[in-house]
């Protein structure tokens, strides 16, 4: 004997494959929803973030210095790496700066480390190579142009240390760099070559920092320096931060209204779609009426097919919308962005909902109308 | 008779028109509100990097390592000796206005430091724009200075004003070196010369700016002596991203063809801008400052491409949804389309009624949708950027031919069973 209730599901699985073009149609419809849903909605989650990422290319937004009138030391640089998070480096670099001579004419030569400079400040444009053996020298651009200290020439460099020694240190010219900014004027060394010429080790004037962080985070950061390493503080790019502020939560809201837009007109696509199966089935509902069929009972009927594709479209479409937001970070950002899984059940619901919402009006009307009409084709 | 019958079938079947009108519309507003937006994202982002502050800087041909080199030492000795080769004349700048992208030129502000002594401390006072008002040869007019230049600075105090010739805006580090606070008085001292200043307001800016003194240029041009000449000028210019064209035509102008060198001329490059400036400045130099130029170029390209690339999708998915609603209102119709069939009707004149319907519902729709979508592309500018979305005359042909596609190629496959349908089996109800 056959149960109510099996039959039901009979009636639903029959109903949905003896007409497979109409079944295709709602999940084709369902499907396009949901994948621009689940999409749209996980771009939303991770574009603050890998758009944050992009804004790095302006340098640093927090730069390390003494809080006296001192210089800071290489040991609170590495200290204080430990108070952020380190997945949200992009890079920290020392800079150390002493007023040289070549020949009796001045010079400031900056020791720094060229790993990391590449990261905090991806601006920079190098003609030549970076300086990788000791004794490798880079000059600005406007040195190159204007003195006699051109790539691939050989220089001597001396001064005085703190303690009035005198030094001397011989380099060779391995590159240009030109930044437009105050860096033309500069001669770039090592950290260690600067440290080995002056013989004066471990210190730092400044150190760069570039941290995927906002500037609210970023000033919460540097009260915790302040307080946790003495003689060391931290402080904003202004600059860089505000600007990012401004730009960054401009684009974020471009992005949310755009998905709230392309949501709402996707989601009314969805429920014409069903809309219309829906419709195209009215002589069916009359027929089951005239067998003497209650009208709940159809309406549940269409409900648990509406449930059905619901489910299945949203499934579907929540790989199709994985798919969507990936090809999207990877060819935009060049990074695989990390999938929200629990946004698959919220995008399936929505599917179901939408459905459900899209079957209701028609069914009534059709139950409503007098089977006789109906199945006359009025 | 054909007008008639269509007409006659859009008038019985409404609910259902009413709905492929509706995604049609849906779809077309869709399309229009993302493409207005994806042609105007660039410009609109671009204005927003703008808060980066100068994109440009410009030198004196003979004085561009000097400034920069000793900044850290006495240049008092130097100052000495005023040459006009280290400086450009200050009647000369509104000319940078005048360049071939004028318009692209958003701000700039010229500087000239000298040195003094306050309360026996040396320090750098910088003279400047702040907010000057220019009137053009060409009948234009324009404002320009600092004040926009710098818009992240944060000012304690009253902001600068150019008329105010003995109000400075003093940096957050040197005021708490010198002691200062906004509304101070006090003398200072520059080349013996002693002048009474007042402190109009505190900034900062955090950066190296922080160390300094800035006040009206006319001031700093009395102090130094060197009056109406600055000796460095910041432009903040909207240009396009480079390309391998603006790359080569950076090293060496002269290595472009012809076509080339117009192309690159007449594109707003930044190297084509500074280019342009040296042109109209003789005696100039003009650098890129790297650190905004590049990185704008680089942000400006993947928010275009992410525009781009999500307008592409969404309009797949909306031109599968109207395809999948067109194929599902004409495979409803295999009655009629039997008693045509049964009537004698040929398979072409049976398509060519169906599309001849449904692309009339497409075009209301789509009329419609046009409208609704030029309001969303608006909504979204206004809300976001505070300005209008301008209507590019290239997405009307880009939606029409969407629509016109979709809808073709939609109801291809249920065209393709209507025809294979018998007359006599439809007709009998199978």
């Amino acid at each position: 004997m056959i149960t109510n209730r099996s039959f039901r599901l009979r009636l639903t699985f029959w109903s949905l494959s003896r007409r497979r073009s109409r079944l295709l149609v709602a999940l084709t419809g369902v499907t396009a929803g949901a994948t621009v849903l689940l999409g749209l909605l996980t771009l939303c989650y991770d574009l603050p973030r890998q758009l944050g990422r992009e804004f790095r290319a302006y340098g640093a937004n927090l730069v390390l210095v003494a809080s006296g009138t001192g210089r800071l030391t290489v040991s609170d640089i590495q200290k204080a790496q430990a108070l952020w998070p380190e997945n949200k480096t992009v890079g920290v670099t020392p800079f150390r700066y002493e007023s040289v001579r070549n020949r009796l004419r001045p010079y400031t030569a900056v020791g720094t480390d060229f790993e990391q400079v590449r990261k905090t400040s991806p601006f920079w444009h190098l003609t030549g190579k970076w300086p990788e053996e000791p004794g490798e020298l880079l000059v600005g651009a406007d040195i190159a142009e204007n003195t006699d200290l051109k790539p691939d020439s050989f220089v001597t460099l001396d001064g005085r240390n703190k303690k009035q020694e005198r030094y001397e240190k011989d380099f060779r010219i391995v590159g240009t760099l030109a930044t437009g900014g105050p860096e033309d004027g500069f001669l770039f060394m090592t950290l260690s070559d600067l440290e080995q010429m002056t013989g004066e080790t471990g210190e730092a004037d400044l150190a760069e920092v570039s941290l995927t962080m906002d500037e609210a985070a970023l000033s919460a950061l540097t009260g915790i320096i302040k307080s946790s390493i003495s003689g060391l503080e931290g402080r904003l790019v202004t600059k860089v931060t505000y600007s990012e502020t401004a730009v960054l939560s401009k684009l974020t809201y471009l992005v949310y209204l755009v998905t709230l837009v392309v949501l709402a007109l996707t989601m009314i696509c969805v429920t014409t779609t069903m809309m219309t199966v829906v419709l195209e089935r009215r002589k069916e509902i009359g027929l089951k009426k005239a067998l003497g069929a209650e009208s709940s009972r159809v309406g549940r009927e269409f409900l648990a097919e509406g449930l059905l594709i619901g489910v299945l479209g949203g499934l579907l479409g929540s790989l199709g919308g994985l798919l969507f937001s990936r090809i999207i970070t990877i060819s935009v950002f060049g990074r695989a962005l990390m999938p929200q899984f629990y946004l698959i059940p919220v995008t399936v619901l929505v599917m179901v909902l939408v459905t459900i919402v899209a079957c209701r009006a028609p069914v009534k009307k059709a139950v409503a109308v007098d089977p006789a009409l109906v199945l006359r084709g009025e | 008779m054909l007008l008639k019958m269509v007409l006659k079938a859009i008038g019985r079947q409404r609910r259902k028109h009413y709905l492929i009108a509706l995604t049609v519309g849906l779809g077309v507003s869709l399309a229009t509100a993302m493409l207005g937006v994806m042609f105007d994202v660039g410009d609109k982002v671009n204005q927003e990097l703008k808060s980066y502050g100068a994109n440009l800087n410009i030198v004196p041909k003979g004085a561009s390592m000097l400034g920069e080199l000793y900044q850290t030492e006495d240049t008092a000795a130097e100052a000495e000796n005023v040459n006009q080769e280290n400086f450009i004349p200050e009647k000369e700048l509104y000319k940078i206005k005048m360049i071939f992208w004028a318009y692209n030129i958003v701000d700039f502000a010229p500087y000239l430091s000298v040195p003094v002594e306050i309360n026996g401390q040396k320090i750098i006072l910088t003279g400047t724009w702040f907010n000057r008002h220019l009137k053009l040869p060409t009948g234009d007019e324009v404002d320009t200075g600092m004040t926009a230049l710098k818009s992240w600075w944060k000012i304690t105090g009253s902001p600068g004003d150019d008329g105010d010739t003995s109000g400075l805006l003093v940096g957050r580090d040197a005021a708490g070196r010198l002691g200062l606070k906004p509304g101070d008085s006090f003398s200072a001292k520059a080349k013996g010369k002693a002048v009474d200043l007042k402190v109009r307001g505190v900034f900062d800016s955090g950066g190296p700016d922080d160390g300094l003194i800035f006040a009206p240029l006319s001031l700093a041009q009395e102090l130094s002596g060197q009056a109406g000449l600055v000796e460095r000028v910041e432009v903040s210019a909207l240009t396009t991203p480079e390309n391998e064209l603006a790359r080569r035509a950076a090293a060496n102008p002269g290595s472009l063809s012809r076509m080339e060198w117009d192309t690159w001329y007449c594109t707003a490059y930044i190297s084509s801008i500074a280019y342009q400036l040296e042109e109209i400045l003789p005696g100039a130099r003009v650098k890129a400052i790297r650190q905004v130029a590049e990185s704008e170029g680089a942000i400006l390209t993947k928010i275009q491409l992410m525009m781009i690339l999500l307008t592409v999708l969404t309009l797949l998915c909306s031109a599968l949804a109207i395809s999948n609603l067109v194929s599902a209102g004409i495979m409803e119709r295999s009655v009629e389309i039997g008693l045509l069939k049964a009537l004698g009707a040929s398979d072409l004149s049976i398509m060519f009624l169906v599309l001849l319907e449904l692309f009339l519902v497409a075009l209301i729709g789509g009329v419609i949708g046009y409208l609704i979508g030029l309001g969303l592309a608006q909504l979204i500018g206004l809300t976001v950027f505070g300005a209008s979305v301008p209507v590019k005359a290239a997405v009307i042909p880009l939606t029409c031919l969407m629509v016109l596609a979709v809808t073709t190629v939609g109801s291809l496959p249920a065209l393709r069973s209507l025809l294979k349908l018998e007359a006599t089996e439809v007709l009998h109800g199978r």
